[in-house]
């Protein structure tokens, strides 16, 4: 499936990039397309495109401060978690979002 | 850009002997001092600590990535400490830790969007098992080097 999501924590120092780095491993391992946007100290980057919203199946917000532009993602299927979720347990992630999307799809 | 930029050897320290927390943040600190990254130890530390009551810094794996942005940080950098034993910290799997990884940045970051940059992709690197599986055997500075830069 298609993921895409972002990731934002306190600072805008760490949290954030160790999650991306860990979601984005966790989801291509499990044979998914993914692309992590990131919001930091140093502004956003690998900023998602409209395309890649739209074709997305399900939205990881990877947070703990407000995300900007969430309303690109309004009528999609979000997962929302802290930061530290996505640093602890990236596959669980992953198959948590696998999940909500079967439990979507059998509606 | 390379990440090795943002690495000083002056500022990685392996087979560190540190006892506990307090001693490792403080260790490093000094050597961030001692390069000329931050400009005062105790006031550096207040804003580390002001973060870690926010939240653990432990992200399992036996890493701690202590961080907070502070006044009296001159040059964004990095310390990085391998210790010879476990010490307690706050981490997310509940373990203690092994490496110790304690950024720099001010508050005030105007011109150093290219400091930035490098420390994000250095931060990244952090959710690389590979990586930390390196970096956790290091025995010389030179082996956290190749850790991060391979």
């Amino acid at each position: 499936m298609k993921i895409v999501g972002v990731a934002a924590c306190t600072v805008g120092i760490a949290h954030t990039y160790i999650a991306q780095e860990k979601m984005e491993n966790a989801g291509k391992k499990a044979g998914h397309e993914i692309a992590i946007e990131t919001q930091g100290t140093i502004g956003t980057e690998n900023e998602l495109s409209s395309q890649q919203i739209q074709e997305a199946d399900i939205v990881i917000m990877a947070a703990d401060v407000k995300i900007a532009g969430r309303e690109r993602f309004e009528g999609k299927r979000i997962i929302q978690v802290p930061t530290e979720v996505a640093v602890k347990s990236p596959n669980k992630l992953i198959k948590k979002a696998e999940e909500v999307l079967k439990q979507k799809q059998a509606q | 850009m390379e990440i090795s930029e943002i690495l000083n050897d002056h500022t990685i320290k392996t087979n560190m002997n540190a006892q506990n927390k307090e001693d490792a943040l403080n260790e490093l600190a000094n050597l961030l001092l001692e390069n000329e990254y931050i400009t005062d130890v105790k006031s550096f530390m207040k804003d580390i600590y002001a973060r870690e009551e926010k939240g653990q810094t432990g992200i399992g794996n036996y890493i701690a990535i202590p961080h907070g942005k502070s006044n009296f940080v001159k040059e964004i950098g990095v310390a990085i400490g391998i210790n010879k034993s476990e010490i307690p910290w706050e981490s997310l799997d509940g373990k203690g830790v092994k490496g110790i990884i304690l950024f720099a940045v001010g508050n005030d970051n105007e011109g150093a969007q290219n400091h930035l940059k490098i420390l994000s992709l250095f931060a990244r690197k952090l959710g690389n098992d590979e990586v930390i599986e390196k970096l956790l055997q290091s025995e010389k500075t030179e082996d956290v080097k190749k850790a991060f830069c391979n």
